[in-house]
């Protein structure tokens, strides 16, 4: 199949200062290109997807745009601050939750947050006050109770709790790699209900995600990405281009088919 | 059923790296022929069943808890199992047979076949009696090491799996620096023990009582014609054999309850956590807490505590052993105190991947709290047990002359240790496998023999201005340079602390996202620099732990070849 030129970057709106913008980055592990020279601008207020099949270089990417990863190449601005040059300034901007990275597993979710409030030097009565409601409103109250500890939370509270501390200090962008992975649909829910009132707020937030039905639902804004490479990007219709986003992400990233005498051994 | 297991495990053991499993084969092989040897050599028969009554149990004892160090490859897991179609009592059975066929549990066969020694040399037609009951013996001893292993919760599960893995190391650690004592102490009396065993009667019935004794109470007793006597003792032993068969088998199977312990007691409240405490309510005292509650809930970490401590025991006691030396006793407490340096100089490889929070949440001011917060941290933890151990040997020892000096003493060692750690541990840092992976007690930290060098390297250099003052005071005694001294410690310790954290918050400022991507890819993203010391470290380490992955990697895929080639 012969990947599509990226459809044009549509501007920002009111040319704005883009949210996060990443300007040929680009990272190689060894020979392999994980990452190749990708631009992508997030317009402020948008709810943008990262779609990709599994080691497209979402997270690779996500990684350099929040400052875990040091790029080979490129750039990583977040409204309009340098990740990598003035990292402290854009980290104040930022709100991540990384995928499948440990955290302090032998500390409660209220303990968490409370040290993450106060290691980010928020005052002492908000932190307190943002932590109860915030380990309310995910449900994680019953959990506190018991003394559970996060090492011991299942998949879905972890994203929950890793949800909590990208939001406890107010940032301007959230950077969620897949924040909806193992979450129940009730929970899913609330945190739908939390993201939307963000992005009403002023606020942007770019989820990455396989799930085409759910950034279809979610996001104004999507880009597929694969191989390393951004083979799509622009508002949602722009990229579906009148059918459905999982039509169009087959259509760009190929997909494997089942020949008749596949597996015929199954369910024999 | 059983053959598979046999099978995997031998397959599993193929296909791992051989580590330190060599190393420890040559060491038994040497205790047990050292076991034949010493009843081979022994004075009288009297003297033979001391050695053998002795020898037979510490080889119990080292085959029942040994595996509590030892249970990372090869050990097959019953978790791997869980979601075959297989009765869980012939899984059970399966894998306690597996656990038979292993170098080291012929090794601790060979050794109970002493016994057989003894037979001969009494009267060769015992050896009916000695063959089966080393047998049974064995039987016991490596179904008990299963029934421990199982017990302790896959030794890291439970306090008291903790306990006895810290026990464990802190003998090691005892062994390694205080061992020299014992054996100066065997060597003088082992010609004793040899001629003529152990002559206090009470040890000698005391030891007989242990099952591993009743083989070679069996062989005397067939020896004296009490051929029913032997045959009760071998019945015995073959009784406990099955108990511990029986009460390890379900211990092997997979577990079906939750893995997780809930945290009961203690209501956490958000308002409690947030509001309350002792600690500042300040970036720095947010470490502090995170810090202290890691080391007192993190089972990995509670090792590295609990060990410092026993090793510290250990030496005490060994010291108060011998007449001479027993004054060494009262400075064990510095033994704790040095050990901070070597057991945090781990620290960030500990929180593994956690380490993203550092690097998200970095501002001006929060490196200098991350690693301030974790000194204090590992001081405030390490600080009781130093005390309690101190008071207990400098009352034990009587050598209260040497109080000026701990008190001088101890703060410069836990201030240069508490620098030395988070130097080590940030510029070299070594992960090992990640928090939610950890099982076995040595997971938790990569290749750290070099970081331990330089540890001892930097804490030494840093309490050279108070080892100099000590020196003075030991040559001229006065109770006011007793007095200087104990300033001078405390103003070494606090000036080591600050300096060796200050060269770390310097470090880390710059390459906090390189801390990250050796913990998450295993390399540094960035041109490697090589102008000073530091750089010297970070890339010497670095090259450590990507070699031995290198090795592991060439070593398996040369298995594989052979494999391939038969």
């Amino acid at each position: 199949m012969t990947p599509e030129p990226s459809t044009p970057n549509s501007a920002p709106p009111g040319g704005a200062v883009p949210a996060l913008e990443l300007a040929g980055l680009r990272r190689e592990f060894a020979d392999k290109v994980a990452v190749d020279s990708i631009d992508l601008r997030v317009p402020p207020g948008s709810f943008f997807g990262l779609v990709g099949p599994n080691g497209a270089g979402k997270t690779t990417a996500l990684s350099m745009a929040v400052g875990l990863l040091r790029p080979s190449a490129g750039r990583a601005l977040v409204h309009g601050v340098d990740v990598w040059s003035d990292p402290i300034e854009a980290k104040r901007l930022l709100g991540v939750l990384p995928d499948g990275l440990a955290l302090p597993e032998r500390l409660t979710g209220g303990e968490l947050l409370t040290f993450w409030g106060r290691f980010r030097r928020l005052p002492t009565q908000t932190v307190a006050d943002r932590t109860a409601e915030l380990l309310r409103i995910l449900e994680l109250e019953e959990a506190e109770a018991l003394g559970t500890l996060v090492g011991e939370y299942s998949t879905g509270m972890r994203k929950k709790i890793g949800l909590a501390t990208a939001l406890l200090h107010s940032p301007r962008l959230l950077v969620l790699d897949e924040p909806y992975e193992a979450v129940d649909p009730v929970s899913a829910r609330v945190l739908t209900a939390i993201l939307r009132r963000f992005t009403d707020a002023g606020g942007s937030v770019i989820i990455s995600s396989h799930v085409m039905s759910l950034v279809e639902q979610l996001c104004d804004r999507v880009a597929i990405i694969a191989r390393g490479q951004v083979l799509a990007d622009g508002t949602l219709d722009e990229v579906r281009g009148g059918g459905s986003l999982e039509d169009r992400f087959v259509e760009l990233v190929g997909t494997t088919d089942l020949a008749e005498e596949d597996l015929a051994w199954i369910g024999s | 059923m059983d053959r598979e297991l046999i099978s995997l495990k031998l397959t599993t053991l193929r296909h791992t790296a051989p580590g330190m499993r060599p190393a420890g084969w040559v060491i038994g092989s040497l205790l047990a022929a050292a076991t034949w040897a010493a009843a081979f050599v022994a004075g009288g028969d009297d003297a033979r069943h001391s050695i053998l009554t002795l020898g037979l149990l510490f080889w119990g004892l080292g085959a029942a808890i040994g595996p509590v160090l030892m249970s990372g490859a090869g050990t097959l897991r019953p978790s791997w199992f869980a979601l075959l179609p297989i009765p869980r009592r012939a899984l059970g059975r399966g894998l306690l047979v597996s656990v038979y066929v292993s170098i080291a549990a012929a090794l601790v066969l060979v050794a109970l076949l002493a016994v057989s020694l003894h037979a001969a040399l009494l009267d060769p037609v015992t050896l009916v009696v000695a063959i089966p009951g080393a047998l049974l013996t064995w039987v016991f001893v490596i179904a008990l090491s299963r029934l421990v292993y199982g017990l302790l919760g896959a030794a890291m599960g439970s306090r008291i799996g903790i306990e006895i893995a810290s026990i464990q190391f802190g003998l090691m650690f005892a062994g390694m620096f205080a061992g020299w004592i014992p054996v100066s102490i065997a060597i003088q009396r082992t010609p004793d023990l040899l001629a003529t065993g152990i002559t206090d009667p009470a040890v000698t019935s005391g030891l007989d009582m242990s099952p591993t004794s009743w083989s070679v109470l069996a062989v005397e007793r067939a020896a004296r014609g009490d051929w029913g006597g032997a045959l009760l003792l071998l019945g015995a032993l073959a009784l406990c054999a099955g108990a511990a068969i029986v009460a390890a088998v379900p211990l092997l199977v997979p577990s079906t309850s939750p893995r997780t312990r809930r945290r009961r007691g203690r209501r956490r409240s958000a308002g409690l956590v947030a509001g309350a405490g002792l600690l500042p309510r300040t970036q720095t005292g947010a470490v502090i807490s995170k810090e202290l509650r890691q080391w007192s809930r993190d089972g990995w970490r509670m090792v590295e505590v609990q060990s410092a401590v026993w090793g510290g025991v250990f030496i005490g006691a060994l010291a108060l052993t011998s007449e001479d030396l027993r004054v060494i006793a009262a400075f064990s407490g510095l033994f704790v105190a040095f050990m901070l340096g070597i057991a945090a100089c781990t620290m960030y490889g500990q929180d593994g991947s956690a380490v993203w929070l550092d690097v998200v949440g970095q501002d001006e001011t929060s490196v200098r709290a991350d690693v301030r917060g974790r000194q204090w941290g590992a001081v405030l933890v390490f600080l009781p047990k130093v005390l309690v151990v101190t008071a207990l040997f400098v009352v034990l020892s009587q050598a209260w002359w040497a109080v000026p000096i701990l008190l001088a003493a101890l703060p410069a060692l836990f201030g240069a240790a508490s620098g030395a750690a988070v130097l080590v541990a940030a510029v070299g840092v070594s992960p090992g496998v990640d928090p939610r992976q950890r099982v076995g007690p040595n997971d938790a930290v990569g290749n750290i023999s070099l970081h331990v060098w330089v540890v001892i390297l930097l804490i030494s250099v840093a309490v050279a201005p108070t080892a100099g003052m000590v020196a003075l005071l030991a040559m001229s005694p006065s109770a006011w340079l007793a007095a200087l001294t104990a300033v001078v410690g405390l103003a070494n310790g606090f000036g080591a602390a600050w300096l060796l954290g200050r060269i770390t918050i310097g470090y880390l400022t710059a390459r906090l996202p390189d801390l990250f991507s050796r913990i998450r890819y295993g390399q540094v993203f960035r041109d490697p620099a090589t102008s000073g010391a530091l750089d010297w470290f970070e890339s010497a380490t670095l090259k450590g732990e990507q070699e031995a992955k290198a090795r592991q990697q060439k070593e398996r895929a040369d298995r594989v070849a052979k494999s391939s080639a038969r």
